[in-house]
């Protein structure tokens, strides 16, 4: 039995005035360059709300994990707007909680410490892609 | 009535809820039947971020007004919860485990910290600010902060 | 509702999927550090997710916006809720204007984008003073 290989979206908020934002993008980032490249992809978010044929189309034929810099998840909300389907949800600040020894810092873009935690928070959620890349969702 | 005083500056509404009573800390009082809920002020959640962490002291625990009884962290600060009553701790909310972010998303309503019995209510109302009493001071340290930021 | 001093919402772009995204991050971020009292950041997603504050502050102040791409996203959204952006600013075009190449790498910018970063950064605060002249 065959199982399916598909790309995974992996969407951040980006916001920009809050750390996590920037956290939340850098995490995205690591798991589409290092972590899980050519599996994870992402898109841009205001793409979803101008209805770029592509990026819409993207976020409905592929599972999508958002990760959001608050709690008024702005990336879970675009998604599901768009009519794509957001398979995992999480919020940014979740990864500091864990990791308290990693205190980000930066707005537009995390510094060192925040580059570690973005690290340890993509290599979490490469399991995620790995399961939905696989057809597995739980 | 209204619901909230607003206040902008740049691109932030300041809200203050009417019919709370609030302290110089930054911490409001909801006085219900011989027991007030607590929690923080709008002002005071922007000003220090999303919470990260919470913690609580146990319910039972006597208190007098201006004691700490717990701590919120945030990306930018950990500061203490100070009770603007005197009386005993009833209830901490339940949410607050899970869902500390209650106290940023919705500092007056479900963002509520403790429930306190009071022992002292009319001391305690008298050393407090009605709504627009406080909204005024709160303008007046938005202004400052203003002040320090853009000179 | 009360309003102070005059003030210039600036809207990034946040262009994940491409250098210029990141670089419109930077370059905002610098010009609102520097300009501080003139300027206000506006959260693109969260502006477009429906932030009463991003909103209100769109509608009753003029904006700037700056697009890493010519989709041209904040332009649009920023016009689709809540009105004509003042100025509407291009990265590829200001790259262009300046003899610059585009950033190839999505974060962790260093010396190499460092001019980039300053051009547009430029562009944004020279597009500030423009507006700030008009109110």
């Amino acid at each position: 039995m065959g199982k399916k290989h598909k790309k995974v979206v992996v969407l951040p908020c980006s916001g920009i005035g809050k750390v996590f934002g920037a956290l939340a993008r850098e995490t995205a980032y690591e798991l589409v360059e290092r972590v899980r490249p050519g599996v994870a992809t992402t898109t841009c978010l205001p793409l979803l709300v101008i209805n770029d044929p592509e990026a819409v189309a993207k976020v409905k034929e592929n599972p999508v994990i958002t990760i959001d810099g608050c709690p008024k998840e702005c990336a879970r909300k675009s998604v599901e707007a768009a009519g794509g389907r957001v398979a995992k949800a999480h919020e940014a600040i979740k990864f500091y909680k864990q990791h308290k020894d990693l205190k980000p810092e930066g707005v537009a873009e995390v510094n060192e410490t925040g580059r570690k935690l973005a690290e340890i928070a993509a290599r979490e959620l490469a399991k995620e892609v790995d399961e939905l890349a696989a057809g597995e969702e739980k | 009535m209204a619901e909230f005083l607003e206040h902008t500056y740049e691109k932030f509404i300041f809200k203050v809820k009417e019919g709370y009573l609030y302290s110089q800390d930054e911490f409001w009082a909801n006085f219900q039947s011989g027991a007030a809920t607590v929690g923080l002020t709008d002002f005071l959640q922007k000003a220090k971020g999303d919470v990260a962490f919470l913690e609580t002291v146990e319910p039972g625990l006597e208190v007098k007004r201006g004691d700490e009884i717990g701590k919120i962290e945030t990306i930018k600060a950990t500061f203490g919860i100070i009770s603007p009553v005197t009386g005993k701790i009833a209830a901490v909310n339940p949410e607050m485990e899970a869902s500390p972010y209650l106290i940023n998303h919705d500092p007056y309503g479900a963002g509520w910290i403790y429930r306190i019995e009071l022992k002292d209510p009319e001391g305690d109302k008298a050393q407090l600010m009605d709504a627009k009493e406080y909204f005024e001071i709160m303008k007046n340290k938005i202004a400052q902060e203003a002040k320090k930021l853009y000179g | 509702m009360d309003i102070q001093v005059a003030k210039v919402g600036v809207v990034s772009c946040s262009g994940e999927e491409i250098p210029e995204g990141t670089l419109c991050r930077l370059a905002c971020r610098k010009v609102l550090d520097e300009r501080p009292g003139e300027t206000v950041t506006i959260c693109l997603p969260l502006f477009i997710a429906g932030g009463e504050e991003e909103r209100t502050f769109a509608q009753n102040y003029p904006t700037i916006t700056v697009d890493g791409c010519d989709k041209m996203c904040a332009a649009k959204a920023t016009e689709m809720l809540s009105g004509k952006p003042a100025r509407s600013l291009s990265v590829p075009e200001i790259l262009k204007k300046h003899g610059l190449k585009p950033p190839d790498k999505l974060r962790h910018f260093g010396g190499e984008e460092e001019a980039a970063v300053q051009a547009v950064a430029e562009e944004i605060a020279q597009a500030v003073d423009e507006v700030l002249e008009e109110e």
